[in-house]
């Protein structure tokens, strides 16, 4: 089974004039794992109901294996939905819960109950058949509804955040768990979350939404080290990219930016690993750091005081406030367990010059993507 | 929390009253019933029947001429005549009512349309139209469609009475069911009023049970209307049934006792029975 799930150019206007999504263009190519990630409130869920039918599309056309289906009800979409409270049937038996849309479809009972069997097996699910959903655990209830979906062999998977009602250890344990049956079913799927974890570690490729606009699509080591403005950088990354003012000045032959207090010169190289900064010259950027590139050696050094430290336990997650700053800035930096700060003292902190992103001061675009090998 | 023993005392005699109110007529009607007439008008009054009989529930099964029950007339049959009458035209009633007002709520409660405030607002209005207003139009619109004196006439004007509040009462509900089932049903092949009958409707039992012994047991109380509209025991409920038993110079009140007591059979058993099925529903279903 391989199809796609086509947007092009969707935009979604609620009554109102509240613009939920605008322009969406993307394409789930066969097989495919794409999650659509952004803060809520950002079009995500809404783009998702478009392409299952349940919200209808202002202008645009969203095709699913090549058919138009912009104005189709969902029973004609040849899709199955994964929900974020999973929407079991709950007066239902599991196996009633799996069998419902084979039903409707007015499949053979045989076939009904091979299928179901056989998807049960896959999931596990196999001893609970005979339970109704209220008997289910969160994460057994989640299985019946991934276990729903994939009994009907859809042309295409909607998911939307159907990890976000279970705890951390059952949600790291579920992600996996989807991607093993997402990738034996190898049917198109698009997955909505708001979690970057989720959407880095599942996504083959990443969508990112802002205010109802595609800001990135490309896979997660793309959108991580590429960002194309400030909003993907500080939304993509645990803990969120330091995303501070600064100004480019020359530093003889080279360039420096004066951030945080201090003056960091620039590598030789760097016009061009950003052929646009140098006209940049005594204008205000935004230098983005993130909080893994410090502490590495042979970076320039920033002088900070350290605000707080949180241990975990593999690591350390400092917040340092630099001493030269003067709006009370507050960088967050991922360090060793070793590195020596004390909370309260000032100390010297490192960070490598080669990985800063720069972003237009006004419009936060990154200035000249860096090239792939970063 | 911590009461104080004063509060806790207040609290007790406040339960013993409310209880007494409720539960002593129908104690009173019990012992009644078990009389004699001799000894209902007996003075001091007789709380307790020395000799309890089961006389007047025999006169009312069988029949009974006035002269043996002291002045009410009963003829043998029509009692449960009229108590079937009541249970089909509850039953009846209600069931319609529910098809009526489930759909209804559902339509108001999730399928945006242009009024449909204005429409819910207009049949809640209805409940405060007291039923007096409309009596002889009513009678008038009845006896013109020729359904004076019939079952499915009073099943008509109860379910145009009872439809509102219903729909009210289902609607707050279906405003409160979770969209997802539906949306999966619909994504699951339904169209909506599949979806509507497979996964709605089961989603709101718990309500729809609810309500059900609301209506049945406030048609199977309902006295103007059926007074208004039947005539025989073609139609006839039991409550206009037992106010015939009051004789015009005398009455004999064990018989009048035993009539109440029988008719409150039929409710009470539903309301005990609805009762453990709407809690058991409400517990199981989140």
């Amino acid at each position: 089974m391989s199809g796609t799930i086509t947007l092009e150019s969707v935009t979604k206007h609620f009554p109102g004039g509240v613009v939920a999504v605008n322009d969406l263009s993307l394409e789930v190519q066969p097989g495919e794992f794409l999650v659509l990630v952004g803060p809520s409130g950002c079009g995500k869920t809404t783009a998702l109901r478009m392409v299952a039918g349940l919200e209808e599309v202002t202008s645009g056309l969203i095709r699913i294996n090549d058919r138009v289906v912009t104005r189709l009800p969902p029973r004609d979409r040849d899709i199955a939905m994964v929900f974020q409270n999973y929407a079991l049937y709950a007066h239902m038996t599991v196996r009633s819960n799996m069998a419902f849309g084979l039903k409707m479809a007015r499949m053979p009972k045989p076939e009904i109950r091979r299928r179901v069997d056989e998807a049960a097996a896959m999931l596990g699910l196999g001893d609970l058949l005979n339970r109704k959903p209220r008997q289910l655990s969160g994460g057994q209830r989640q299985r019946v509804a991934m276990g729903r979906a994939i009994v009907r062999e859809p042309a295409a998977f909607l998911m939307d955040e159907p990890l976000s009602n279970l705890d951390a250890k059952l949600r790291v344990e579920m992600r996996g768990e989807i991607i093993r049956v997402q990738r034996r079913i190898a049917a198109p799927t698009l997955y909505v979350t708001h979690d970057q974890t989720e959407a880095m570690t599942m996504g083959d490729r990443v969508a990112i939404l802002r205010d109802g606009v595609l800001q990135q699509l490309g896979t997660p080591d793309d959108v991580y080290d590429r960002p194309v403005n400030a909003f993907v950088a500080g939304f993509i990354g645990s803990p969120s990219m330091n995303l501070v003012s600064a100004t480019l000045e020359r530093e003889g032959d080279g360039l420096a930016v004066a951030v945080a207090g201090a003056r960091i010169p620039l590598p030789p190289d760097a016009a061009s690993t950003w052929p646009g900064l140098a006209e940049r010259t005594g204008n205000p950027v935004v230098v983005g750091m993130r909080p893994e590139d410090f502490g590495r050696p042979d970076g320039a050094a920033l002088t900070v005081d350290v605000t707080r430290l949180e241990s975990l336990g593999s690591e350390l997650v400092a917040y340092l406030t630099p001493t030269g700053a003067a709006d009370g800035q507050l960088l967050t930096a991922r360090l060793d367990r070793g590195a020596g700060l004390v909370q309260g003292e000032t100390a010297q902190v490192t960070v490598d010059p080669r990985r800063l992103y720069f972003f237009d001061a006004e419009t936060g675009d990154a200035i000249d993507v860096r090239s792939a090998e970063g | 929390m911590i009461t104080s023993p004063a509060t806790r005392l207040v609290k007790a005699i406040a339960i013993v009253l409310i209880v007494f109110w409720s539960v002593g007529p129908i104690v009173l009607g019990i012992t009644t019933s078990l009389s004699t007439q001799r000894e209902v008008n007996a003075v001091p009054t007789h709380w307790v029947p020395s000799h309890p009989t089961a006389a007047a529930y025999q006169a009312l099964l069988n029949g009974s001429t006035g002269q043996s029950t002291g002045g009410t007339v009963t003829q043998g049959g029509d009692f449960v005549h009229a108590m079937t009458n009541s249970a089909m035209i509850a039953l009846g009633g209600a069931a319609l009512t529910l098809i009526v007002a489930t759909m209804a709520a559902y339509a108001l409660g999730r399928l945006r349309f242009r009024l449909s405030g204005a429409v819910l607002a207009l049949l809640v209005g209805t409940l405060i139209i007291p039923i007096f207003v409309i009596v002889i139009g009513l009678f008038q619109i009845m006896a013109n469609a020729q359904l004076i004196d019939t079952k499915r006439g009073l099943i008509l004007v109860f379910v145009a009475t009872q439809s509102p509040l219903a729909t009210w009462l289902l609607y707050t509900q279906v405003r409160e069911l979770p969209h997802e089932p539906e949306e999966a049903a619909l994504i699951d092949g339904c169209r909506r009023w599949q979806a509507f009958v497979r996964v709605v409707v089961p989603q709101m039992s718990s309500g729809i049970a609810a309500v059900a012994a609301i209506i049945v047991l406030s048609i199977w109380g309902e006295f103007l209307i059926p007074l208004l509209l039947t005539s025989t025991m073609n139609a006839k409920p039991v409550t206009v049934l037992i106010t015939e038993y009051v004789g015009k110079y005398t009455t004999n009140y064990p018989i009048l006792a035993a009539a109440g007591v029988m008719a409150l059979i039929p409710p009470a058993i539903l309301a005990l029975v609805l009762n453990k099925r709407i809690t058991g529903m409400l517990a199981g279903s989140s």
